[in-house]
């Protein structure tokens, strides 16, 4: 019963910690941070704009594969994997 | 591909979606402010010759004069346009700008080539553009260079 309470509480702080990493680079670099990270160029474009159009997307799809790939590593931690 | 990459994959999309629909509401509350923003003479002023560009970023006005008309003509469409001649005393007139064919082109009549129509007189100005949510603000002086 314990054993579940933790793979759920390990499993809450990684989403967490996805939802923050998600909120800081489409709401952070994207929007409120915009403006600074405009001086900055990556490749010819704004920085801010680039979150805004694709790093914020690339960031997502790392998001999927690392939560994945924790989550594994949980399953295996508490002997629940597939 | 085992259950959590299954769910990421589906959750991802509708965080994505929740995010551009959240940041749409953030921009248009945002937009709806009223912000002050003063433009800048590009260089030296003279609106009697039609060289005086007014700059704020990506925001430019031009303004000239035509035979007694002054026009301001500007990158994105105004909702208003008001210009000020001020006198010596710091007295400014009003001339509201009227919407020639499109919110890109206003003018009035006024007697600025009258006042400022000697070789080298100087005369200051205030234009009071506004924006959907924005005033665009200046004060600058036109320099007749004859």
């Amino acid at each position: 019963m314990e054993n579940n309470a933790n793979y759920w509480r390990e499993n809450l702080r990684l989403i967490l910690i996805c939802l923050v990493i998600w909120f800081v680079v489409s709401f952070g670099f994207g929007l409120l941070l915009v403006e600074p990270l405009n001086e900055i160029r990556l490749g010819g474009y704004k920085l801010g704009f680039w979150f805004a159009q694709q790093g914020s997307i690339y960031t997502f799809v790392a998001l999927v594969f690392w939560y994945s790939s924790q989550m594994n590593k949980l399953d295996k931690k508490y002997n629940v994997e597939e | 591909m085992n259950r959590h990459t299954k769910l990421a994959i589906l959750i991802a999309p509708i965080l994505a979606i929740g995010g551009y629909i959240a940041s749409d509401f953030y921009l248009a509350h945002d937009a709806e402010q009223t912000k002050f923003i003063q433009l800048t003479t590009e260089s030296s002023c003279d609106v009697l010759a039609g060289k005086c560009v007014l700059s704020s970023g990506e925001f430019k006005a031009n303004v000239y004069d035509e035979n007694g008309v002054t026009h301001v003509n500007t990158t994105f469409p105004l909702d208003t346009a008001t210009l000020f001649l001020v006198d010596s005393s710091d007295v400014a007139t009003v001339y509201p700008l009227q919407m020639s064919d499109s919110p890109y082109y206003w003018f009035n009549k006024t007697p600025l080539r009258e006042l400022n129509g000697t070789q080298g007189d100087s005369q200051k100005m205030r234009l009071v553009l506004q924006i959907k949510g924005g005033q665009y603000i200046s004060e600058f002086y036109t320099q007749n260079g004859g």
